[in-house]
């Protein structure tokens, strides 16, 4: 049995339903599984239930064609309908897709995605979305309150067996359609109310593999068993922004932006806030997970992401910040540059990460002081637009699209007291609205990647916000059990237990002998 | 009789009350449990899903007082509400699910420390000056006065994983199938020792002291001084008639306790990854998950009063004062 801890869940209830908003673990990594994975550590796609797939010439339709010989767990066929009717079910329960016109399926085995414009970031939001058997779904009367206590998946590991609320397994599909890789017997899930449990669980080799954060693991986990035990942190998570609230002054400025940028440690930020474990972030704003988007030209040419107090200091007093005989600076209107940086009181790491920047504005005369009441007062503050800055969070899909459209499209600014889930900053760039379009209307990759380019080298002029670092995927594990980790060697997938690619990693594994 | 009914209707004023709070007071706390949800995935979640959401959760806009209606009129019935943070589960089944470990634990802990603790205070008084009263409280004071975290965590790795006494987490070994088995029941027992040993020394000393106290006043009353002259027998005017004087405000002390243990030793669930309702009650709380969190303080709201108005009924034994006003 392949055991995993699961830190944030101190009691797990019957529930298998995908649509659940707290979805249980594995199901949708080892019960249901998607058309494609795309995989952020190496930047490919696996064709998953789904062999190919083929965007129209007009760009508003995507054609998938599914793999042969699929069956759901209770033997009936996996057939084109089921990838249809998931679709209208997901649209009806969560909404989104709202670029999604219908889904239709063309004989048993294509199903052709229609949109209302084109719409290229669309391949692999709908090519990631788990597939249901409609056979089953479609019986229920309520399907979002259907607790689906005996899941029909066409996963590795769909049989729910020995139950209880602190711990459960996942056994084999007996119909998979890859049965040469079923080859661990099992998966057990361990409920822990937080991560000391969990990381006592990972310390005294309990577990097999954990993705909760852990301190200093190379002494506290990896010392241990230096062996057979290993960590990997590929920096494929969100990109962690400081976001200024750019309604208010001097945030509108986009020099502050930078001159503020440039001083920020950002090698001490990932050192003391985020133990070492994070990388810098670079002029294109964009995180690890996008590597292959990169515009070489915007990043090595970098500047106001790396750390400068003279030029930061410069620039301040050239746009007309001025510095009193304190030591401290004044806004334009005489009064003190000083404001607040708003994170929850529960992210011990990002609160550091927040003192740090606290602190190296004290070289520019600048004074942020640190926030913390409870993240939902803190998240409350973003969405209305009342805050002056934060430490957040930003989407992260295999497509930099939507990290962009945050970050600076017109489309998502909000007015100030009008709620908003995205772009709290709430700053819109003509500039790059029309590239925005450019890169939805794109066909092929080759020309998202030309317009993305653009996008950054719009991104370096405007700095809509201060990228501070990628975020890492936490994973570690021990080989005692169990071989075939994906690694930094061998990056076949990242090592979350939440993310698509995990089923990449319940199919690799196998038995030490 | 006039008593209790008279006890019976305050009870039922400050149950009124408190319910009340309970559905004020998560309303008045910033920020929607969808927008909470929204950030907590932090970017997995598109922004348009946000209304399908919360008309799926049921988080209304509707005017506050129709919402007060409704609830009072879900209290009456039964109908907790569906939970939020664990959706679709209804409040009832998360808590009926759990709470049974929490009373085990809980009840178990302060069973030993009330007893024990009020034993070694009674001894203490009677001996004053002696080995016990010189020496316990003092060192439990010292106990007690430890983060109690920082304690639970020291038991867990010294005994757990140094020394391997103890299992490491959860009720139950996984696997062992739950019944009335003697093999169940033993391992629930095993698990229950660290976790229900670490609360009792943190709380030991409080009743130790408490009940000391009250009876180094008591032992100093004429009456005991009579009982001795009269020549009964030390330990018999120790218990029957100084203890048992002694004891209402341990009595008290522990229809409170009682009463709070429903609410669940949050901290001694994390370190043990212990099932129960203590953490869940903190992520409904963060999560603000309106319909868990006013069903969980509905049932430590009625578990004080209940506790209290049956200590109230005790009294009215242990103390004839009481009777005659």
């Amino acid at each position: 049995m392949l055991t995993i801890p699961r830190e944030d869940m101190s009691t797990f209830d019957r529930n298998f339903n995908p649509f659940a908003p707290a979805v249980n673990p594995m199901v949708n990594q080892a019960i249901y599984e998607p058309l494609l994975v795309f995989n952020p550590a190496k930047g490919d796609t696996t064709p998953w239930l789904a062999t190919e797939w083929k965007t129209a010439a007009d760009g508003k339709s995507i054609t998938f064609t599914l793999r042969d010989g699929v069956k759901w767990s209770d033997g009936k066929p996996l057939v084109a309908d089921d990838v249809a009717y998931t679709f209208e079910l997901q649209k009806k329960l969560k909404g989104g897709y709202e670029y999604l016109v219908g889904a239709t399926a063309e004989g048993t085995n294509k199903v052709t995605f229609t949109f209302n414009k084109p719409w290229s970031p669309a391949l692999y939001e709908v090519g990631q979305l788990p597939i249901l058997p409609k056979h089953i779904w479609s019986a229920i009367a309520d399907p979002a309150k259907y607790p689906n206590a005996t899941p029909v998946g066409t996963g590795p590991y769909t049989e729910v067996d020995s139950f209880q609320a602190q711990s459960y397994a996942l056994k084999k599909n007996p119909n998979y359609w890859q049965p040469e890789k079923q080859k661990i017997a099992g998966i057990k899930m361990l409920a822990m109310s937080g991560n000391d449990a969990a990381n006592l669980a990972s310390v005294n080799g309990d577990v097999d593999w954990s993705t909760q954060f852990i301190p200093n693991i190379e002494k506290t986990f990896i010392s241990k068993d230096k062996e057979h035990r290993h960590y990997w942190f590929p920096p494929t998570g969100a990109m962690i922004n400081w976001q200024l609230n750019t309604t208010k002054a001097p945030f509108n400025d986009p020099k502050v932006r930078k001159a503020l940028s440039m001083a920020v440690d950002r090698d001490q930020v990932t050192k003391i806030g985020m133990s070492g474990y994070a990388q810098p972030a670079d002029c294109t704003g964009l995180s690890g997970n996008y590597e292959k988007w990169k515009n070489p030209a915007v990043k090595d040419n970098c500047s106001w992401t790396k750390l400068n107090v003279d030029e930061a200091n410069k620039v301040l007093d050239e746009a007309g910040y001025p510095k009193g005989a304190d030591g401290k600076r004044t806004l334009k209107d005489g009064t003190p540059f000083e404001f607040k940086i708003s994170v929850g009181a529960s992210s011990s790491d990002w609160l550091s990460v927040a003192n740090v920047i606290s602190q190296n504005l004290q070289a520019v005369g600048v004074t942020a002081k640190v926030d913390s009441p409870d993240w939902a007062s803190v998240v409350a503050g973003y969405e209305q637009g009342t805050f002056d800055s934060g430490i957040v969070w930003s989407a992260n899909d295999p497509s930099p699209f939507k990290y962009l459209n945050n970050a600076m499209g017109s489309a998502t600014v909000k007015p100030v007291g009008t709620k908003t889930f995205d772009n709290y900053h709430r700053f819109g760039d003509p500039k790059a609205d029309a590239l925005l379009q450019d890169f939805v209307a794109a066909g092929d990759e080759a020309k998202q990647k030309d317009v993305a380019y653009k996008l950054q080298e719009e991104y370096n002029d405007a700095a809509p916000l201060v990228p501070l670092f990628s975020g890492p995927e936490w994973g570690d594990y021990t080989d005692v059990h169990f071989t075939g980790w994906p690694s930094q060697d061998n990056p076949y997938a990242t090592l979350s237990d939440r993310s698509p690619t995990t089923v990449l990693i319940l199919t690799t594994l196998e038995p030490r002998k | 009789m006039r008593f209790i009914l008279r006890r019976l209707g305050f009870y039922l004023i400050a149950f009124w009350a408190s319910i009340t709070l309970n559905f004020l007071l998560p309303r008045f706390m910033p920020g929607d449990p969808v927008s909470r949800m929204f950030a907590r995935t932090q970017g997995k979640m598109q922004p348009e899903q946000i209304d399908a959401l919360r008309k799926l959760l049921g988080v209304d806009d509707r005017p506050i007082w129709e919402q007060y209606i409704d609830y009072l009129h879900n209290i009456v019935t039964g109908n907790m509400g569906i939970s939020i943070s664990r959706f679709p589960a209804p409040v009832t089944e998360v808590i009926a699910a759990q709470i049974g470990w929490t009373l085990l634990l809980g009840g178990t802990a302060l069973v030993i420390a009330a007893v024990a603790g009020n034993l070694l205070g009674i001894l203490a008084a009677w001996r004053r000056g002696g080995a016990i009263d010189s020496a316990l409280p003092p060192v439990l004071i010292f106990i007690g006065s430890f983060p109690y975290f920082w304690l639970a965590m020291g038991a867990l790795y010294l005994f757990g994983v140094v020394l391997g006494w103890s299992p490491l987490r959860h009720a139950f070994t996984d696997g062992v199938e739950p019944g009335f088995t003697w093999e169940f029941l033993s391992d629930v027992g095993a698990h229950l020792v660290l976790p229900a040993l670490t609360i009792v020394l943190v709380s030991i000393g409080g009743w130790m002291l408490g009940m000391r106290n009250t009876m180094i006043a008591t032992n100093s009353e004429d009456y005991i001084t009579m009982a001795g002259a009269k020549g009964l027998r030390p330990g018999r005017i120790m218990f029957r008639y100084a203890a048992r004087n002694a004891m209402l405000p341990s009595v008290t002390s522990f229809g409170m306790g009682l009463g709070f243990v429903v609410g669940g030793a949050m901290l001694t669930e994390v370190v043990f990854a212990y099932p129960g309702v203590g953490y869940q009650l903190l992520n409904a709380v963060q999560g603000l998950d309106y319909p868990l969190m006013q069903g969980l303080f509905l049932t430590i709201t009625a578990a004080v009063l209940l506790a209290n108005f049956l200590v109230d009924i005790l009294y009215v034994r242990l103390d004839p004062r009481v009777r005659s006003n």
